[in-house]
């Protein structure tokens, strides 16, 4: 399969801390890739850096073929990200903030047309997407910017803490969503996230994160096998454990 | 216009005017404030002037019994004014006035003093009881009553005592015809008038320049700034769109923003100072410049252009930075606050002084202010001084590339997301 994401040796020095400290993994196209870790291990800043937001120290990011540092414009045709904290305008309408960011991506009115579409089945909010964003909950605008990543059928999703702060009822929309949506149009979606049972529910391959590094790399079901646990987060627990030993 | 940049704009001036806080504080507060504010006024003035021009009551004590009391009696009720006689003692006489009024006692022996050629007094009190407005109107318009009186019974005097002389020859036997050369040509206005007329217009060209930049830099760094808190930046930069554009959409659509804000501004501005002149119309503003050949030349306007628009692209290139560079809008218009503040001082020096007159060391501040070349291209207009200006825009060009490539440099970079700015105090160890 091709590689649709390649990282090697990432490093990321801010002036008070080591945020990555030589990350190396690969995506697989049509995979679901998440990385996992707690708060501070260093996802966000692998994915910001994925997401040409800000560049690395060290290292080599390769999205498609194309290097991030020096090829920024094309990768960022390729690719879609969902921020953790992000927002959507509030003086805007769903609708018409679809339109606006639909727009970057075609310039055919009919495929912006079928975007759109495509963003208001993905959301779920009917004819609330025409109301002002700034009436929307926390979930609701969650689900429109899921629908927003989603729709312009990026080569690569990428996912930040997607369900980080939702309550039952959107988490599980959007989780089904995304499993889903990788499984019809065959997208490649990297996800980050510190909910364990998300990611084991989500996830063909995940790479566990600690203090900036990869500690560990598989499938759920062979690291919960490698290590004797019932679930990712007692493999987790394991995994950082050694790890901290060695 | 690459397509991005021209989504940016749309979005950028869509999302702006939706904002109540743009919408309402910017464009239609000052626009409906203002000529509210002069609406107000020019009731209350008109109503002020439609009392104080009915009928005025004067008490009149007559102690002197003579020709010229009787002269001055007569005059005041030629002019309308109700004339109540009073009789003595002076005391009683100015408790007819305690509850506000006018009292005019002419003592005994007035008439024969003045026929003897020599100044006769005459009192007048002015009784108050509230302090209004009303009440100083009227002691005006009694002091203005008595010098028409007294200018009448000069002329009287005059043809009384000089029989075929014109008694306004003999007040005023020089005619003083003042004329002002404008580039080269004699024309018939007063130099007062003229410098009145120059300086009245003067002000309108760097008030509105100054509301202009200010209103730019408050819309720029408070769009970036809400980007920054509504999160919606970081998405932003992920779009396939270069980040110049991203600048640029910001930059244009500030301005169109700043320039909706200006019109609404000069508009209001200009009907409340019609509205509260409207009562006291001056011959000085109804004169116009071309008549006397000041007419600004086309290539004072291009100046001007040139250097208002150095000064707004630099002004918006540095809000954008501090915007971005700030945690969030009341960050952002905290910074913006200070910043202001060279924009404020060339305004505030030039508008009413000229920079020749002033201290050389304020002169080398204001020279070394990008912001203070529009002002003076403005009053270049009427001038034709463009020496410094053209020097000036020399230095505006480093000044606004300076600025620009210091925004593209936060832009382009990761500084757009981890850049701060922080007051906060270092410990010390």
């Amino acid at each position: 399969m091709a590689k649709v994401v390649v990282v090697r040796d990432l490093v990321k020095q801010y002036p008070d801390r080591r945020a990555l400290d030589g990350i190396t993994f690969e995506v697989e196209e049509g995979e679901i890739f998440g990385l996992i870790g707690p708060n501070g291990a260093g996802k966000t800043t692998t994915l910001r850096i994925l997401a040409t937001i800000i560049k690395p120290t060290s290292g080599h990011v390769e999205i498609c073929g194309k290097d991030v540092l020096r090829e920024g414009n094309e990768v960022r045709r390729l690719i879609s990200y969902l921020p953790e904290e992000a927002g959507a305008y509030s003086n805007l309408s769903g609708l018409e903030y679809l339109r606006f960011m639909a727009s970057f991506y075609y310039d055919d009115d009919e495929k912006i047309r079928c975007a759109i579409e495509d963003a208001t089945a993905i959301s779920g909010l009917g004819d609330r997407l025409k109301e002002k964003t700034s009436n929307y909950s926390k979930g609701m605008r969650r689900r429109l910017l899921l629908a927003r990543t989603l729709m312009v059928k990026p080569r690569l999703a990428i996912l930040d803490e997607p369900t980080s702060g939702l309550d039952v009822t959107h988490a599980y929309h959007l989780r089904r969503v995304i499993k889903s949506y990788s499984k019809e149009h065959g997208t490649t979606v990297l996800i980050s996230s510190h909910n364990m049972l998300e990611v084991e529910y989500l996830c063909d391959r995940v790479a566990l994160i600690d203090q900036g590094k990869i500690v560990e790399t598989g499938s759920p079901e062979y690291l919960k096998s490698k290590y004797s646990a019932a679930n990712l987060e007692d493999t987790f627990m394991k995994v950082v454990g050694f790890a901290q030993g060695a | 216009m690459p397509k991005g940049l021209r989504l940016l704009i749309i979005k950028e001036v869509k999302d702006l005017l939706r904002d109540p806080k743009i919408l309402i504080g910017m464009i239609l507060f000052p626009a409906l404030i203002l000529p509210l504010m002069g609406a107000a006024i020019n009731i209350s003035t008109g109503s002020l002037m439609e009392k104080s021009s009915g009928p005025l009551t004067v008490y009149v004590l007559d102690e002197d019994r003579g020709e010229i009391a009787q002269r001055i009696i007569g005059s005041l009720r030629d002019q309308g004014v109700a004339v109540r006689l009073v009789g003595g003692p002076y005391e009683e006489a100015i408790r007819e006035i305690s509850g506000g009024g006018i009292l005019v006692v002419l003592p005994e022996g007035l008439s024969q003093r003045i026929e003897s050629g020599n100044r006769g007094e005459v009192l007048v009190y002015y009784g108050f009881k509230d302090f209004s407005m009303l009440e100083s109107l009227n002691a005006q318009r009694m002091a203005g009553l008595l010098n028409g009186i007294e200018s009448q019974l000069v002329r009287d005097i005059i043809s009384e005592n000089m029989p075929g002389a014109n008694p306004d020859s003999v007040i005023n036997p020089l005619s003083v015809n003042e004329k002002s050369v404008i580039k080269g040509v004699a024309q018939p206005i007063s130099p007062y008038v003229l410098t009145n007329i120059v300086r009245m217009q003067g002000l309108m060209g760097p008030l509105v320049i100054m509301i202009v930049l200010i209103l730019a830099m408050q819309v720029a760094a408070t769009s970036i700034a809400i980007e920054k808190e509504a999160k919606t930046l970081e998405t932003l930069l992920t779009i396939p769109v270069s980040r110049l554009n991203i600048l640029f959409g910001k930059l244009v659509g500030s301005v169109t923003i700043a320039l909706l804000a200006t019109v609404a501004n000069v508009f209001a501005f200009t009907y409340y100072i019609g509205a509260i002149t409207s009562q006291a119309t001056s011959s000085i503003g109804n004169l116009d410049l071309t008549s006397v050949g000041l007419i600004p030349p086309p290539e004072g306007y291009f100046l001007l252009g040139l250097t208002l628009f150095g000064a707004l692209v630099s002004a918006l290139a540095l809000a954008l930075t501090l915007g971005t560079l700030s945690q969030d809008v009341r960050g952002a218009q905290s910074i913006i606050g200070v910043v202001i503040v060279p924009i404020f001082l060339p305004t505030i020096f030039l508008m009413m002084g000229d920079m020749q007159t002033l201290p050389l060391s304020i002169q080398a501040v204001l020279y070394a202010i990008p912001f203070t070349y529009p002002v003076l291209a403005s009053q270049s207009l009427i001038t034709g001084n463009y020496g410094p200006i053209l020097a000036g825009l020399v230095y505006m060009a480093f000044f606004t590339l300076f600025t620009l490539y210091v925004a593209a440099k936060v832009f382009t970079t990761e500084k757009v997301m981890t850049g701060r700015i922080s007051f906060k105090r270092r410990k010390l160890q």
